[in-house]
């Protein structure tokens, strides 16, 4: 379900803005430090899981103004060079601000523990990020479906041409897609803490992740995007289950068999 | 016997069919063009023929082989040569180097492809240099392509599928876009080029038609609705009243 | 011989006896990875985001033989070679039909799919921690654990790499890359078919990427996770771009500035990579067209200020 928040958000900003963004990792992992730094700040991890997406969203939104409007007229290198110096930035950056070493951090105390189901024993942190992830999901896909804006933005993926004839600001629009991807991948990033923990890494492994996602699923096929992260999910629980060290690796090998079989990815149309 | 012929081709895009079941024949040594208004199929079909995608049904022969769903790029070796509607160059390419990748690919010599510098072909450069000429390009060949005006990338558009030295030209709408002189000079050397070739040539200008065509055929909504001499095309009620009043009103 | 080619003879000469000669070294080999990524970017058109799968995959499997079996240097640098030309065939035959940011996503994603394969495999690779102890056999009687016998012998392959990179740009085939990048539409429709070309395009600049690869397991004796990561990727990247990738020699510049930089930078702080990130972020907004363009821009800039100087007098 966490990748299918990443993929949405990544397919979002590929798809509206048409730029690669390599910085959707570091976007993900700044937003699990700023649930850390909010749990401290304010010390109540809901308050925190409220304000560091949104955190991340503003730093979205000041890095669309600043650093990625003036590059549409130029080509993908130099759109690609950008983020990809951006997340050196903020991956760097973590590091300079909490350290190179990842911490831990604990779900709070009402999520603590688990279900003994018998065979297994489930967290319930797990199940709760399961639902919240979903809830997520389906109330980006509700607001892109049932609302204006949405429509708005489903209409940039189609046509940008069409969207400024209709007298919308592009501009804005495209501020607003990448404000909204970034947080989605705030808060895929924020709701993992407690799950994985805190490195300063983990960005960069979620990243590879996003992208494979989003091939499997269609570029700007947002739909497509849900389905390929739960598909990619749970391959990796899968196959995590007989080999572990594989897992990740196998996730990549999945995305080459399936692209050889149908090299427009699992729902492209293009 | 005729050179180029299709069988019920048909080419649906979803609930669209941009072509329906055209049968055409286009003989040897003579000049066939298809008119029609914007939308009727024309390009479709040039695109069907050169292969740039497959046809949902019907068939394509070509000098009596099935071309039908070969790629593009091998039915441009098979000899068959087209000409884009939009100016379709490589614009940062030396005019002479636009026409000279064409020439080369259809000379084959890929024994040297890697090895041999690109100069040392002296008779593609020549092929290419001749196709210039017939065009009335040869005192640009070193300014890119980009840097010369519209009507010269339409002549240059034609110089790049003359390069490929073919036995059957595809043209499409080798005027658009073109002044009423630019068309005058673009209407002769078309007319020059009869003869030494088999042309095929998409048009809705009349004017242009009628003077350079052997056999002319009328394409609407995706389906060939006449075929004839100019003449008889021009006498044809049905399409007179289907649009060719429209056109010449024009 | 042109003009170029004797500024570049000059700076082999200089160059080690300018900086250190690891570093010297290093330039080299990294505009050689250069050279193959700029056969992609600036003739082909394709911005491959994965070019440190070839230099990676070249230098593990290199690196192996050499830790493992001492092999011959011409062994491992032709078995390079080939690995950097087979991945790249593997990952080109998955990318060559897409275009666009599809085609990035995905030379991306394969290279972490080989990231991630060496980062587990630890009992071949080292994982995390690299895979050192690799030798640097003598050939012909000379040492290569000298340091500056090894430039020479890295320069000379540089500049043998030059000469044949320039041999195919100058060749039919380097024409029609540039066809394709110009229009591929068209070049499909004169007759080539345009995957095949790109995926030999792919291979050729796998094999270049190979050969850096195995240099520089030789040159540090150990392949760290990070030459088989995106990092890497991007590092060439750069360095091509900041280049002019429009130009043939704009890698070799490139190259010049990256290593030049990185070096500086991690002097100055432990966590260059940022300021690395910055200099990229910098250069994209303010210094796009590369080094040459600059260098252009710089020259105008300066005749006009001499005319302006002139006309005042």
């Amino acid at each position: 379900m966490l990748y299918a928040l990443m993929g949405l958000g990544l397919s979002l900003i590929t798809g509206v803005l048409n730029i690669p963004n390599f910085a959707h990792g570091a976007l993900f992992a700044v937003g699990a430090y700023f649930l850390f730094s909010a749990i401290h700040a304010v010390g109540n991890f809901w308050l925190a899981l409220v304000l560091a997406p949104v955190g991340v969203a503003l730093l979205g939104l000041a890095i669309e103004y600043a650093g990625i409007r003036p590059l549409y007229a130029a080509g993908h290198d130099y759109q690609l060079l950008f983020t990809f110096g951006l997340s050196l930035i903020l991956s760097e950056g973590i590091i300079v601000v909490w350290g190179p070493i990842g911490f831990s951090q604990l779900p709070p105390p009402l999520l603590r523990g688990g279900f003994d189901l018998g065979f297994i024993f489930y967290p319930k942190y797990r199940l709760f990020v399961m639902v919240m992830a979903g809830l997520l999901v389906l109330a980006t896909w509700l607001f892109l479906e049932k609302t204006r804006y949405g429509a708005i933005m489903r209409a940039g993926i189609e046509s940008k041409e069409m969207v400024s004839l209709l007298g919308i600001d592009v501009h804005r629009l495209f501020t607003a897609a990448f404000a909204l991807g970034a947080y989605l991948a705030g808060i895929a990033g924020a709701l993992t803490a407690p799950i994985r923990g805190l490195s300063p890494s983990m960005g960069v492994d979620m990243l590879g992740i996003a992208f494979v996602v989003v091939a499997l699923g269609g570029l700007g096929n947002l739909l497509g995007a849900i389905a390929a992260g739960l598909i990619i999910g749970v391959a990796q629980a899968v196959v995590a289950l007989y080999w572990t060290e594989a897992s990740v690796a196998v996730i990549f090998a999945i995305m080459a068999a399936i692209l050889l079989v149908r090299p427009q990815g699992l729902f492209g149309i293009r | 016997m005729a050179l180029l012929r299709t069988e019920s081709l048909t080419k649906a895009f979803g609930a669209l069919t941009a072509v329906n079941g055209v049968t055409l024949e286009v003989q040897a040594g003579t000049l066939h063009s298809i008119i029609g208004p914007n939308g009727a199929g024309k390009t479709t079909l040039f695109n069907l023929l050169t292969g740039q995608f497959p046809p949902t049904s019907g068939r394509i022969v070509f000098d009596g082989r099935d071309i039908t769903g070969t790629p593009a790029h091998r039915i441009a070796h098979l000899g068959l040569a087209r000409s884009f509607q939009r100016t379709n160059v490589f614009p940062a390419l030396s005019i002479l180097d636009n026409v000279w990748i064409a020439a080369f690919a259809r000379g084959r010599s890929w024994r040297g492809l890697v090895w041999r510098r690109s100069d040392g072909y002296a008779e593609v450069t020549e092929r290419a240099r001749v196709a210039l000429a017939d065009v009335g390009l040869a005192d640009k060949a070193d300014q890119p392509a980009r840097e010369i005006s519209h009507g010269e990338q339409r002549q240059l558009e034609l110089a790049i599928a003359l390069a490929a030295a073919p036995r059957v030209l595809l043209l499409d709408e080798p005027a658009a876009g073109l002044s009423p002189d630019e068309t005058q000079k673009m209407v002769a050397l078309v007319r020059g080029l009869k003869g030494r070739y088999t042309i095929v040539l998409i048009e809705h200008k009349m004017d242009i038609i009628m003077g350079v065509s052997d056999r002319v055929s009328v394409m609407h909504f995706g389906s060939l609705i006449a075929e004839g001499t100019p003449a008889e095309i021009q006498r044809n009620p049905e399409v007179r009243r289907a649009y060719l009043g429209g056109m010449v009103a024009e | 011989m042109s003009r170029a080619w004797l500024a570049v003879l000059a700076a082999a000469v200089l160059l080690p006896m300018a900086v250190r000669h690891a570093l010297a070294t290093e330039i080299w080999i990294f505009a050689i990875f250069g050279l193959g990524l700029n056969l992609l970017l600036g003739y082909t058109g394709l911005l491959s985001f994965g070019q440190s799968t070839f230099f990676g995959a070249a230098a593990y499997v290199a690196g192996y033989l050499l830790k493992h079996y001492e092999t011959n240097v011409f062994a491992a640098l032709g078995v390079g070679i080939v690995v950097g030309a087979v991945s790249a065939a593997l990952v080109g035959y998955l990318c060559v039909r897409r275009s666009g940011l599809y085609f990035i996503m995905l030379t991306f994603a394969l290279n972490q799919m080989f990231y991630f394969i060496a980062y587990q495999w630890t009992t071949v690779t080292g994982g995390e921690d690299g895979m050192p102890g690799i030798g640097r056999p003598a050939l012909l009687g000379v040492d290569f654990r000298n340091p500056l016998a090894y430039y020479v012998f890295v320069a000379a392959l540089f500049l043998l790499s030059l000469w044949i990179m320039q041999r195919i740009v100058e060749s039919p085939l380097g024409k029609i890359l540039q066809a394709i990048r110009e229009n591929d539409v068209r070049a499909e429709a004169v007759g080539y078919d345009v995957p095949r070309f790109k995926l030999l395009a792919f291979v050729i600049g796998g094999a270049f990427s190979g050969l850096a690869g195995v240099l520089y397991s030789m040159l540090f004796g150990i392949v760290p996770l990070e030459a088989i990561g995106f990092v890497f990727s991007g590092n060439v990247l750069f360095a091509t771009l900041i280049g002019g990738s429009g130009s043939f020699y704009g890698p070799i510049i490139g190259s010049f500035v990256f290593i030049w930089l990185s070096e500086s930078v991690s002097v100055v702080w432990e966590r260059w990579p940022l300021l690395l990130g910055v200099a990229f972020v910098i250069v994209v907004l303010f210094f796009r067209g590369g080094c040459v363009e600059a260098w252009a821009r710089f020259w105008s800039w300066r005749e006009r200020r001499r005319a302006l100087a002139g006309i005042a007098q």
